[in-house]
């Protein structure tokens, strides 16, 4: 009995002082929230009954805009029907909200040229590779000669050009879709220059993946799109002046998805293929991204907030010394109250801490869980209910001595009676708290999700802290004797 | 337990005769008058709703040289008639806080610039905010709904862990610092926010953990009571109240100091708003829920039972007898049941010997039922 209350002592707190040390070896401490270190979050939400497909397609549109504004550890979930982004510690905040909550527009441009990568020399003699590889067809063409096909005439016809002649005037940003721009292509490895259009996501019907052979994607325009598709189709096909590559650009949100060979003149609305090595993510991602360019979404912006930095840190500062103070008087109270057992409490709180700062702070290094005032203040309330577990156990421990039962087997009864008690009362605090963490959103998930973690962290604490130091504790004549609890008259 | 003893020594040991149930009626109607206040209040001038609830645009930004004065005009320059501003914070943690509806056409951002003008700081420093009203209306909502769960799980497993009852009288005592809350907080125009929402759902928490702990003790006693029908239900309540009734305080104290320190130095010193949007409703909802643990689900939990035909009964013998039937131990002193074998052990003893009156007493019930009808 005795060696297994020392095992799980042992065991609790070797696990607290690995979590601690691990935290500090790695150097990850709990990551702040915005409202403790400054930034900017808004909620976006699409229109009602908007398809859950074409959010997360959004969701990766404003992923891209956010790497590209350099923030560190942005973060861009999505609850429920809204995304919630946070942006911590991003300069200029106003901006980088306006960035966010664009709507991305899907458009065909036809390609004028195609460029290396900005600051790297054109290797003279290739052509570029990542065109030659799709093409767009009739389906029915059988996929094999369209992509051989393709190949041969995208290296033909990609003339590379010198250096000196690289320089364009074009706009890098892609606001007006009616003047020339160059754009990069997802991965980078290439720069287009692209001409002006006038066919938008708008004149696709709907678009989708399928295996024939290999990888296609089926393309299916409005019957009010499709002229205008054909005419710029045409004109590609034609190598006429303002398509001289050939090549058709599809381009949503500043960046060329594909940018297909036009293999005929005019399409048949509902006939238009895009192939040529597709793997199955490639082609699936391609239609999802045509999908979403065929409705694509107005984010509404909820709740925008900007945090400046000086108020973060005020925050923190106020919230750690609150906290600080807080803890000093219940732990202050317990050992004027229980003397003895007050260290005991002291003890337990330490272990419940390095637990909790542990947890915390791989949380926030895996899952991006960042801990804002909502959860500093579920933490310190938290506080006074592990006080409360203490106190309900040590008044049960007083209630079994006063009956007349040794300290030794008040400590066994008295704990099995108190830890009834607090797991019944932890466990309806934790429904509590999944309720709030599953059914709203923001600030009171924050809170629902530390006020959870401390409920656990309470029972666990209890069992395998505090029952075996307690027990270990009433073995010893030392602390038997005398005022072990205050409790006087006690038979010992 | 002599008359000697002092009150602390008493309360230390649990030792109190404080009567919680026979004078339900002055707790219930204090009570009473708390929420009639509160929601006359509410009727008459609603809730102080923040802009996350009602849609709008808040501003913080430091004091630095300006007052509330000086930056009413600056924002009324700025186009917003109907602004209001008010100081957060104490010495250089000063803030000033300034909250509006955005008209037509009015950019937050042109204002935050002459926000941050006026108080001489980067517009970096200002703290804004902006909230669509239909944003507001889904927050609301969704919290309600979140609170009409809660309260509908934490009942069921309570009914599941004990009895019904109980999950009543705890469902009452939340409904009650929920109306004492939303009370106070009309009344005194406190801003509702969601830290506001969050704080009371804590309390709710407490409350119950509060409720479940002196609910543990009454269903261990009730137990015992089933047995030797020493005392009526609502004497035995009484009893378990008065024995954890020092933990009850002591709870009640360890929560409410961190709660304090939030609210007195996070929010009134450090001027920390969020803190204090917490804090405020923190403490009031503790010290309702402190009181509607005692004083609401208790007693109401202690009238519930009585109804019961098994305890009518035991009261109606106590009553016979004479008052209290001497119990075979100090009541206060021992928690019975100490053990589930022994209290095992002792019922069946117990139940042996009380096994020869229930048919007369049944009657007599009966009889007495219909005396008090008529």
């Amino acid at each position: 009995m005795r060696r297994r209350r020392s095992t799980a002592l042992i065991f609790i707190v070797l696990v607290a002082i690995t979590g601690v040390v691990l935290s500090i070896v790695t150097d990850s401490s709990p990551e702040l929230g915005l409202d403790l270190q400054g930034g900017a979050s808004v909620v976006l939400q699409p229109p009602d009954g908007t398809e859950s497909e074409s959010i997360d397609q959004a969701i990766e549109i404003i992923r891209s805009r956010v790497d590209a504004l350099g923030v560190a550890e942005p973060d861009i979930v999505r609850q429920g029907d809204t995304v919630l982004v946070e942006l911590p510690g991003v300069k200029d905040q106003q901006r980088a909200l306006d960035i966010v909550g664009q709507t991305a527009e899907l458009r065909f441009r036809p390609v004028l040229n195609v460029l290396p990568p900005e600051g790297e020399e054109p290797e003279p003699t290739t052509t570029t590779t990542t065109t030659s590889t799709t093409t767009t067809t009739v389906a029915g063409e059988t996929a094999t000669t369209a992509a051989e096909t393709t190949t041969t005439t995208t290296s033909t016809t990609t003339t590379t050009v010198p250096p000196d002649e690289i320089e364009t005037t074009a706009p890098e940003e892609d606001t007006d879709p009616a003047v020339e721009v160059v754009l990069p292509d997802k991965d980078g490895s290439s720069r287009y220059v692209l001409g002006p259009t006038t066919v938008l996501g708008n004149a696709i019907s709907t678009a989708s993946a399928a295996f024939q052979g290999e990888w296609t994607v089926h393309l299916e325009m409005t019957a009010d799109g499709i002229g205008g598709f054909n005419t710029l189709a045409g004109e590609c096909f034609n190598r006429a002046g303002t398509c001289p590559t050939g090549l058709l650009a599809i381009t949503l949100d500043g960046q060329v998805v594909s940018a297909p060979a036009i293999r005929e003149a005019t399409f048949e609305r509902d006939q238009i293929s895009i192939s040529g090595g597709f793997g199955e993510g490639e082609a699936k991602d391609l239609s999802l991204v045509l999908r979403y360019g065929a409705l694509p979404i107005q984010l509404e912006r909820q709740d925008a907030q900007t945090v400046s930095a000086s108020l973060g840190k005020d925050s923190l500062n106020a919230g750690l010394l609150a906290g600080a103070v807080g803890t000093a008087l219940v732990l202050l109270y317990m050992l004027v109250y229980y003397r003895l057992l007050g260290a005991v409490v002291i003890a337990g709180l330490a272990v419940w801490g390095s637990l909790m700062w542990s947890i915390v702070s791989w949380l926030g290094a895996t899952q991006g869980l960042a801990l804002s005032l909502a959860g500093v203040t579920g933490i310190i309330v938290s506080i006074g209910v592990t006080g409360d577990s203490y106190i309900v156990f040590f008044e049960r421990l007083k209630d079994e001595i006063r009956g007349g039962a040794t300290i030794r087997t008040s400590v066994d009864r008295g704990f099995r009676h108190a830890f009834r008690t607090i797991l019944i009362a932890d466990t309806s605090a934790f429904i509590g708290a999944a309720t709030l963490y599953l059914l709203t959103v923001g600030p009171v998930r924050g809170f629902a999700f530390f006020l959870g973690l401390s409920t656990i962290l309470d029972v666990t604490v209890a069992w395998f802290f505090t029952r075996p130091l307690v027990g270990i504790l009433a073995r010893r004549r030392k602390f038997t004797s005398g005022s072990f609890i205050g409790v006087r008259g006690g038979a010992v | 337990m002599s008359d000697s003893t002092s009150v602390w020594h008493k309360l230390y040991n649990g030792e109190t005769r404080i009567s919680f149930i026979p004078r339900w009626r002055l707790w219930f109607a204090l009570s009473g008058v708390v929420i009639a206040i509160g929601v006359a209040s509410l009727v008459s001038q609603g809730l102080n709703l923040g802009i996350e609830f009602e849609g709008g645009v808040s501003w913080q930004v430091p004091a630095g040289d300006a007052s509330v004065d000086g930056m009413r005009g600056a924002v009324e320059d700025a186009g917003l008639a109907d602004a209001t501003v008010q100081t957060v914070g104490t010495g250089s943690g000063e803030r000033l806080r300034i909250k509006a509806e955005l008209q037509e056409g009015q950019d937050p951002v042109e204002i935050a610039a002459a926000i941050a003008e006026e108080a001489g700081v980067d517009a970096d420093e200002v703290t804004q905010q902006t909230v669509s009203k239909s944003w507001g209306d889904q927050i609301t909502s969704k919290a309600q709904r979140a609170l009409i769960v809660f309260l509908v799980l934490v009942s069921l497993y309570i009914a599941f862990r004990f009895e019904w009852k109980m999950a009543l009288a705890t469902l009452l005592a939340l409904l009650h610092d929920i109306l004492v809350t939303v009370g106070v907080y009309s009344l005194f125009s406190f801003e509702v926010t969601p830290a506001t929402v969050i704080a009371i759902l804590t309390i709710l928490g407490y409350s119950i953990y509060d409720g479940i702990v002196v609910f543990d003790r009454i269903d261990e006693n009730a137990k015992a009571l089933a047995v030797t029908g020493d005392r009526t239900y609502s004497t035995m309540v009484n009893d378990s109240m008065n024995q954890v009734l020092m933990r009850t305080l002591n709870t009640s104290i360890t929560a409410l100091l961190p709660i304090l320190s939030l609210l007195v130095l996070g929010s009134l010193v450090l001027g920390a708003t969020t803190l204090q949007e917490f804090a405020l409703a923190l403490f009031i909802g503790l010290a309702s829920g402190a009181y509607s643990s005692i004083f609401i689900a208790s007693p109401a939990l202690a009238l519930l039972k009585e109804r019961e035909e098994r305890w009518r009964t035991v009261r109606q013998r106590v009553e016979r007898l004479g008052g209290r039937v001497p119990a075979p131990a100090p009541v206060a002193a021992a928690p019975v049941a100490r053990d589930a074998d022994d209290a095992e052990e002792e019922i069946s003893s117990i139940r042996q010997a009380s096994r020869e009156q229930p048919t007369a007493r049944a009657i007599q019930a009966r009889g007495r039922k219909k005396q008090r009808r008529r």
